[in-house]
Parts: C-alpha cells; sequence; structure tokens
C-alpha cells in the first residue's frame, strides 16, 4: 500500500487529467495497487480520500451514468476551470499589503489564500495586529447578506430564521443583525452562540433563495447595535440623567470615555462630578459598580437608593438566594 | 513550524508549493521553507514523494522535481501549474484580514491595500462568497476596532522605537503609576487595545491597557526595536486561577462577555459557569455588578465581593455626613 499522500496526490492528477468521468472501477484500475481489493474497503477509502480532497477545497463533481452497461453508477472528475484560481493581477505593494494584512491578523486560512495568490509569509511581525475571530458559519452568513437571502439557524434552543441585514465584529465577536421573522421585528445574535449541527457544524446555518428581502436603505451595522450599552432601550422621550461623582483616580479615563461635556463639576482634589444616560436603569447600574469605589450616585435619589440597596444586598444576601 | 502534520494538511501545502516553485523554477531549499512555514526536511521530504506519483502511462513522470545540494529544481511543468482556487473560509479570511487592516492606526485606505482590496471580488465569487452588486459591501460586513485616542501614538512609538513615559492606572493595585516604558506591540483583542512593552518598573515585558493610560510623554530615549507579536491570551493559560459561579438569567450575558470554560445548565433558568479570574478584584467587581443575580459557588479564596461592597457603602454614607 502506497502513502496516504501519495495516493491522494495521484487521485487528483487523474481526476483532473481525465478526458471524461471515470467510476470508481477505474479509478481503481488505472491507481494500480493502491486501493483496497475488497470492493467495501476500497469504497470507505476513496471516500476518505473524495472528502479529504473536497476537505481542502478541490471541486470534484460527481455524475450518474444512465443506460449502457455502467448504468446506476456513480462518475467523478474535476473541471480545471473550477479548480483553478482565477488570476487576478496584484502588483507586487497590493501583494505586499494584503500580506502584511493577513499577519497582523495572524490567520492561518488567511495565509493559505496568500500563498495561493503567490504571496509569502510575512516575516516581519507588524507592530500593530488584531485578534479576529474565525467562526466556520460566516462565510455562509457573509454570501447570505450579499445574496438578500434568509438564513436559518438554531439559537440556544430555538429556531430562527432571519433576514441578515449585515455582520459586525465589534467587542471581540461576531454578531449578525437582521428582521427575525417569528418575532417579527430587528434582532442581533451572537454568531459563535449559534446552535451547532450537522457533522462538523456544517448545517449549523441553512441559507435560503437568494433576492428574498430588501436591507433598508439607511441600514448601517454600527449604528444598528449600539456601543453603549447604558443606551440600549434608551428612547429620546424617557432620557433620564444622573449625577455620579467620581475620585480623582479614575475621573481622566470616565472623562475621555464620556466626553468632556459631561463633565458637571471639577473639585480641586481631582474629582469630577459627571452626568450619565440611566434611562436603561441596568446598564447604568452596571457601569457605575465597574468602577466599584471610585463612583458615588449623588442624584436622583431613587437610583442612589437603588445602589444603596444592590451594594446591602451583596453584603448581606437575602436567604432566599443563598440557597441556591 | 508546524508540528506533526497529516496527509491532508501536506498536500494542502504542497498544491500552494508547486505552483509557485514551477513560476521560478529553482530555489534554496531553505528558501521554500521559510516561505512555507516548513523545515528544510519537511519540503525535503514531501517534494520527493510527490515525485513518485505518476499515473500511466507517464508513471514517475507527473511532477518533475528535484532537491539537490540545498536547492530545489522544477522541470517541465505538467500539473500542478496553476493554484488551487480559494475555498469559503480562505476567501473570507482573506477579506476580513484586509478589512480589519484598513482599521488598524496608520492604515492607509485609498493605497495598495484598498487596491488589492478590490481586486478580491473575482476570487471571492469562485470561492461561493458574494461579494454586494455594488462593489463595496460596507453596509454589510463591518470591522468596529474603535480605539483609545493614545492608540496612534503608541503604535508609531513601537514602530519607531521611541521609550514613553505613562502614567497608567493598575487595576489590581487601584492606583496610578507613573511608568517608563518601551512599547513592542500594539494589538486588538476582544474589544479592547493593549501595549505590550518593557516596563522599567518591573523590569519584565507587560501588557497594559490603552484605556487606562492617562498620559504620554516621549523621554527622548530610543531603543532598538525588535519583531515582537502578541502575547498568548491570560485566559488559555490552565494556571490562572478560575471561579465557579451561578448565574440567573439576567445575568446570561456574562456568557457573551467573558471566556468561560463550562457552562452547565441548572434547569430552572440558572446555570453553573466555571471561568478564569484575572484577579481578585476583577471577580469582586463581577459579583458586584451581578448581585442577587449571581451567587459564587467556589473560588480560590474568601469571596471577595462582601469586603469591597462594604467599602462601597462607606463611601455613600459620607456622603450623608
Amino acid at each position: 500500500m502506497v502513502d496516504r499522500i501519495e495516493r491522494l496526490t495521484n487521485l487528483l492528477a487523474l481526476l483532473l487529467e481525465t478526458s471524461r468521468p471515470l467510476s470508481l472501477v477505474e479509478i481503481a484500475g488505472d491507481l494500480v495497487g493502491q486501493y483496497p481489493e475488497n470492493e467495501r474497503s476500497r469504497r470507505a477509502s476513496f471516500e476518505r480520500d473524495k472528502a479529504a480532497l473536497r476537505d481542502i477545497g478541490v471541486p470534484i463533481e460527481t455524475e450518474m451514468v444512465t443506460g449502457g452497461p455502467y448504468s446506476g453508477q456513480t462518475t467523478y472528475r474535476i473541471d480545471r476551470r473550477a479548480y483553478e484560481l482565477t488570476d487576478l493581477d496584484l502588483t507586487p505593494d497590493e501583494m505586499r499589503a494584503l500580506q502584511v494584512a493577513v499577519a497582523a491578523v495572524r490567520s492561518e486560512p488567511g495565509q493559505h489564500a496568500i500563498w495561493k495568490l503567490g504571496g509569502a509569509l510575512d516575516d516581519e511581525r507588524p507592530a500593530v495586529s488584531a485578534v479576529i475571530p474565525e467562526r466556520p458559519e460566516l462565510p455562509a452568513i457573509r454570501t447570505a447578506v450579499a445574496s438578500r437571502a434568509p438564513i436559518e439557524f438554531s439559537y440556544r434552543g430555538d429556531d430562527r430564521k432571519l433576514d441578515p441585514w449585515g455582520l459586525l465584529l465589534r467587542g471581540g465577536f461576531w454578531y449578525v443583525i437582521g428582521h427575525d421573522h417569528a418575532r417579527n421585528e430587528r434582532r442581533t445574535f451572537r454568531v459563535d452562540r449559534f446552535d451547532r449541527a450537522g457533522e462538523g457544524g456544517a448545517d449549523t446555518v441553512r441559507v435560503g433563495a437568494s433576492a428574498s428581502f430588501d436591507r433598508p436603505p439607511s441600514f448601517d451595522p454600527r449604528t444598528a447595535f449600539p456601543a453603549d450599552p447604558k443606551q440600549i432601550g434608551h428612547g429620546a422621550e424617557e432620557s433620564i440623567d444622573a449625577l455620579v461623582s467620581i475620585s480623582a483616580l479614575r475621573s481622566g479615563a470616565v472623562e475621555r470615555e464620556l466626553g468632556s461635556d459631561r463633565v458637571v463639576e471639577r473639585h480641586d482634589d481631582g474629582s469630577v462630578v459627571v452626568s450619565v444616560p440611566a434611562g436603561n436603569l441596568a446598564a447604568f447600574r452596571s457601569w457605575v459598580l465597574g468602577l466599584l469605589d471610585h463612583a458615588v450616585v449623588e442624584s436622583p435619589e431613587d437610583i442612589r437608593q437603588h445602589l444603596i440597596d444592590w451594594l446591602t444586598d451583596v453584603v448581606e444576601p437575602d436567604p432566599e438566594t443563598m440557597r441556591r | 513550524m508546524s508540528g506533526p502534520r497529516n496527509a491532508e494538511d501536506r498536500l494542502r501545502r504542497l498544491l500552494v508549493m508547486l505552483p509557485w516553485l514551477m513560476e521560478v523554477g529553482e530555489a534554496p531549499l531553505a528558501d521554500v521553507a521559510r516561505r512555507f512555514n516548513l523545515s528544510e526536511a519537511q519540503v525535503q521530504g514531501d517534494l520527493e514523494l510527490v515525485a513518485m506519483c505518476g499515473l500511466p502511462p507517464f508513471v514517475d513522470e507527473m511532477v518533475d522535481v528535484f532537491v539537490d545540494d540545498g536547492m530545489v529544481f522544477v522541470g517541465v511543468p505538467r500539473l500542478f501549474t496553476r493554484p488551487l482556487r480559494l475555498t469559503a473560509p480562505e476567501a473570507f479570511s482573506l477579506l476580513t484580514s484586509a478589512r480589519t487592516a484598513m482599521e488598524l492606526p496608520g492604515a492607509d485606505r485609498a493605497g495598495a491595500l484598498g487596491r488589492g482590496l478590490a481586486k478580491l471580488a473575482a476570487v471571492l465569487a469562485d470561492a461561493g462568497i458574494d461579494t454586494e452588486p455594488q462593489g463595496d459591501d460596507t453596509a454589510g460586513v463591518v470591522v468596529d476596532l474603535a480605539r483609545p485616542e493614545l492608540t496612534d501614538e503608541l503604535a508609531k512609538a513601537a514602530a519607531a522605537g521611541h521609550e514613553l513615559a505613562i502614567g497608567y492606572y493598575s487595576p489590581a493595585r487601584d492606583e496610578m503609576t507613573r511608568r517608563t516604558i518601551q512599547p513592542r506591540h500594539v494589538f486588538a483583542d476582544a474589544g479592547h487595545w493593549y501595549a505590550l512593552a518593557d516596563d522599567g518598573r518591573s523590569q519584565q515585558r507587560r501588557t497594559f491597557r490603552i484605556d487606562r493610560i492617562e498620559s504620554i510623554e516621549m523621554t527622548g530615549r530610543s531603543f532598538d526595536i525588535e519583531s515582537v507579536g502578541p502575547p498568548e491570551r491570560f485566559f488559555d493559560d490552565p494556571d490562572v486561577a478560575r471561579a465557579t459561579i451561578r448565574l440567573a438569567p439576567p445575568a446570561h450575558w456574562v456568557l457573551d462577555q467573558y471566556p468561560v470554560d463550562d457552562v452547565a445548565d441548572q434547569g430552572d433558568g440558572w446555570v453553573e459557569v466555571r471561568l478564569p479570574v484575572s484577579s481578585e478584584r476583577w471577580l469582586a467587581k463581577l459579583l458586584i455588578r451581578l448581585g442577587p443575580d449571581a451567587v459564587l459557588v467556589d473560588a480560590a479564596g474568601d469571596n471577595p465581593a462582601v469586603a469591597t461592597a462594604r467599602r462601597m457603602l462607606d463611601r455613600y454614607d459620607e456622603r450623608l455626613r
């Protein structure tokens, strides 16, 4: 028996060279001594090889023979035009720029793409980089966004159908934003929280027919998904601002985060009082508590009391909760 | 350098290596190995193996390649002269990398990167990834790497080898510190920007979160720049302490926000998670933010939230006096 890589290479060469689709019997006949004699193990070895070639991106076409002595047999070939990369005519500086981009993201599939396009491994590490999560579902979702096709997936056990309007990478996670059919409203989902389905996650995202919906013309993923959670669920008409004292140690960072126009008082000791949107109480509370003892809510009184009650509960937990 | 490789990985690499070799005709073995991130022995082994491949009537003639005295030679090319088209993950990754690079400090959007990106549409379609008909899909896919103002200055200093004096808020000590740093690398990870730098104060290489840097001044001193990548992510480190917490439904955002090792459904909507804890202070902050929606089940030490919450309540009391 030959080395597997040798058999894979020969199979690939055979299917590329052949002028007509070949059956497994013909393939095994051409690759003498490389596939087992026994019919069942031969089929199993071939299926494994075919899956391996497809996995690395080789487009193997299958055809069913109708009529003649081989009727009912499946035949295989590779269309060279589908196999070969389209030439892009990248100039050296364009190639180099893409190479640096892939090096900055340290993406393995991206590096393979660079090699295929004729580029090298960039051995100079760039001074700036970004960690971009890779998800197997993303190519299908991106295609659905571009071709206006609905997607179906399961999310925390619920089946969803979504018209995907856009993909957004923010805060280190990929989100898909779109119109949820069952709920009839705009929803945002984290792609890495999709329930995985099928072998190797192949059926996690099912893409429907193209041109099935129109994206609202004004849609922009950047603004569709509020960057500041304190603003989520916060309409203009219910705007409530709270005054919060920030100690000197954190005042600089808070001012940079909120902007100087939010500072309403400055004290000699470096502390400040800022006005902060509190329409979404949970988000506001989370923000204030994140500053620990460097932030104290001054007003309004009901929000201040809410924070005191919350902290008291941490110090002396409700016995109901304790039993959990 | 890669570890043990399976047949698929080896063939995948061969199929990018062969078209390139056929293009150049001959190349030093060492260059081939470096270019394709393999050892010389791996390159030589794989090329010798593929040279033995063949089909009747061209047995042993399919790929005319041999290695001699540290050089790789390629004869008349017959097969594998053109690279394989991109797979969907490769195409997506290339596109995302290019778009990400456009968002990094110092990106030249109208330059070579932008032109290269525009040319990718053809290979993307071949890989089964549609692009927007208008050719511009900024509405469809957005990479948002919003960064603190000081990021660009740090990136410039890292590229130029300029030493900096910074004011840095240290969350573990809860105090402002003055340090002299030599920034080596600037990177974005999981929603924050960081500078990897040699820290004069601890004499160690440290990672600083840029939004905690209060001020930057050049010291006027320079250092030798060296090629440094971002550090391994701390939460992948098994030595980092773990805590186990039960979370009520309103606290499930923790699963979205932080890396977690395990999630176990408790029925009744609560989940139990195990997650890495960067410091006691971080854990205290998390538990205080979650309040009644979280119960600490197990941690390395005592529940650090109680003492911290007491200190916070004291500050509310101060105001009443």
